[in-house]
């Protein structure tokens, strides 16, 4: 019966997910550390309001947003860890907070900052350990570790204490360790943070299996865009503790239209039609010749200029080409966004 | 009728995995000590010549003063080493309860947390160590103190199954004090400053009978911090036969108590949990 239900049910379902923390104001001046002790004052500093999603079994969803919007914040609410100031989570059904240890044993946590392997002990030991508090049988065990070894090369430092692993060793490790009860649902925050390319590509490879072929649910906050582009098709924007986007991962390029920044360099400087004294920052500028092209100046110099021009819907040829009947160009340089910048852009 | 039956048996089958996996994790963080013996072989002995040391003021004040309110050297260092005893035991088991301020202040918790298990059982083994330093001094004390007032028939050979009871009623109440001090982090995060006043100034007013103090500081000592529990009041009655019989009864009853109200203090605090960013 209940296992029947459960399946029908989604992976997670958050609604209305909100966190507030309170600390007390911190008083100035003489006595202050006395005096915050007895300081009825608090701040309340709301981390995140108002979240609510659902996500069904077998998607893979990227979570993203800029330092301190409240990622963490979110998945420890979802993983049980935090309590929510208010809202409700429900994983499969269960309630993370009222039935934690039920609901551990059906998910994985990958925290990418911190390990929860044993630090002095060889890798493989770890895995007994872990194996033996989720009640994982030696026969199991043994075939799951297996295939992630195959799959993430952990042979090569089964032996090493965790201590002296490379970052990149450590994350695999810790990845499958967070995989050997085999959770139905995989929290992973920031799995990609500080690796090399090598290793990266071999956890995105690891993860897409798991997704595609075990059908397992993922969740993972990244501020690695290709993490995004290549894993998930599914994307959340946290901003200011809010969400800000919920949808497909074109959706959201459709949505930025990721602007690129254009310098250029004028032999000696240039005349912007239309321009007002003064009014250097003006917003979208009608062009000459009839075509309007939707660029964006944001900053001038004297013989410098910078847009920003949408490449999904204008062509870098034609930018330069108007461009250049501004004024006798020396130099162009181009940027491509930083995903951050991108990103601040949307809730901003 | 069989559904209760099957209840218990599952109730009974999940106590006894936690021990066993209680001893594994007791069993990895020796072996992870293990990794630094020579931090391990320093610590051990530098712990005993702290305690012998701490052990030495005390022998000072006798040595000055013969008795302490009527109290005797031997009853005194019998105090002491009670308290050296149910100490040791708490911390060998829950040192980690006493350093949960590490946890919360670096979000450590985090990964207990995600574990289908209970946060005590995975968080107490984590630095399961022996305390020979603590042992060999309490041993000597309780052999010279005990030894004593059985030579002077003070006491009978009944007064060591007794002591046990005390000391390990006593560890029971010293580690509830210490979770529910320790549960304070959940609201303050540091808590080193309460724990010198609940558990190291509270367990070193102790180790001397609690007549020498103010009769509010008595009361207080008995109830709000009741380390007196620990080793002043089961003394009374096997040392100087003053209360009675119904002092074990009472013993085991207190420390059942301070534990469940310390445990459930526990689970409220752990839904308070910040943790940190990121």
């Amino acid at each position: 019966m209940n296992t029947v239900k459960r399946v029908q049910e989604p992976a997670i379902e958050a609604a209305g997910l909100g966190k507030s923390f309170k600390t007390p104001v911190v008083a100035q001046g003489r006595f202050a550390g006395v005096r915050s002790l007895f300081a009825r004052e608090y701040r309340v500093k709301e981390a995140v309001k108002g979240i609510g999603f659902t996500v069904e079994k077998g998607e893979f969803v990227g979570y993203i947003g800029p330092n301190g919007a409240g990622k963490s914040t979110t998945i420890k609410m979802l993983a049980g860890i935090l309590h929510p100031s208010e809202g409700q989570v429900k994983l499969a059904g269960i309630d993370p907070h009222a039935e934690r240890a039920r609901c551990a044993s059906g998910i994985g946590v990958v925290f990418g900052q911190r390990s929860q392997l044993w630090w002095d002990l060889p890798v493989k030991d770890s895995y007994d350990i872990l194996a033996r508090m989720y009640g994982v049988s030696d026969a199991d065990k043994d075939r799951r570790l297996d295939q992630f070894a195959k799959l993430l090369d952990l042979n090569e430092f089964w032996d090493t204490p965790v201590r002296k692993l490379s970052l990149g060793q450590r994350m695999r490790a810790d990845i499958a360790a967070a995989m050997l009860h085999d959770p139905e649902l995989l929290f992973l925050d920031e799995p990609t943070i500080g690796l090399d390319v090598n290793a990266k590509r071999n956890i995105r490879g690891f993860l897409k299996t798991l997704n595609e072929e075990f059908g397992k649910t993922i969740l993972l906050t990244t501020h690695d865009m290709d993490d995004i582009e290549q894993l998930c098709r599914r994307v959340m924007v946290i901003g200011g503790g809010r969400l800000t986007y919920d949808g497909t991962v074109e959706g959201l390029r459709r949505e930025i239209g990721l602007p690129t920044e254009i310098k250029v360099t004028y032999r000696d400087g240039c005349t912007v039609p239309g321009e007002r004294q003064g009014t250097a920052q003006s917003a979208a500028l009608g062009t000459v010749g009839g075509a309007s092209l939707p660029l964006r100046i944001v900053a001038r110099g004297k013989h410098t200029l910078t847009v920003e021009v949408n490449r999904q819907e204008t062509r870098t040829m034609d930018v330069l080409r108007e461009l250049g009947s501004w004024g006798e160009i020396d130099d162009v340089e181009m940027r491509e966004p930083e995903f951050e910048e991108v990103i601040r852009r949307i809730y901003g | 009728m069989t559904e209760i039956a099957n209840n218990r048996t599952s109730r009974l089958r999940a106590v006894r995995s936690y021990i066993k996996l209680y001893r594994l994790l007791i069993r990895t963080s020796i072996r992870s000590r293990m990794q630094y013996r020579f931090n391990f072989a320093l610590g051990s002995i530098l712990a005993a010549l702290i305690q012998l040391s701490e052990f030495l003021m005390v022998a000072i004040v006798l040595a000055k003063f013969g008795s302490v309110q009527g109290w005797s050297v031997h009853e005194v260092g019998y105090l002491f080493a009670v308290m050296t005893f149910s100490k040791t035991i708490y911390r060998t088991f829950g040192d980690e309860v006493h350093h949960l301020e590490r946890y919360l202040v670096e979000g450590e918790l985090d990964q207990l947390l995600t574990k289908p298990l209970p946060v005590l059982l995975t968080l107490m083994p984590r630095s399961f160590r022996v305390m020979f330093g603590e042992v060999i001094q309490g041993g000597a004390i309780m052999i010279w103190a005990l030894g004593a007032m059985l030579g002077s028939g003070q006491v009978t050979w009944w007064a060591i199954p007794q002591t046990v009871f005390a000391v390990l009623t006593g560890a029971v109440v010293l580690f509830a004090i210490g979770l529910a001090t320790a549960t304070c982090g959940f609201w303050t995060t540091r808590i080193s400053m309460l724990q010198n006043m609940t558990e190291d100034a509270a367990q070193t007013a102790a180790r001397y009978p609690l007549t020498l103090y103010p009769n509010w500081m008595g009361v207080l000592l008995l109830t709000a911090i009741p380390v007196g529990l620990v080793n002043y009041l089961p003394a009374l009655y096997i040392l100087r036969g003053e209360l009675g019989i119904w002092v074990f009864p009472l013993l085991a009853a207190a420390a059942c108590l301070v534990l469940l109200f310390a445990l459930r203090f526990w689970a409220f605090g752990i839904s308070r949990y910040q943790s940190t960013g990121s």
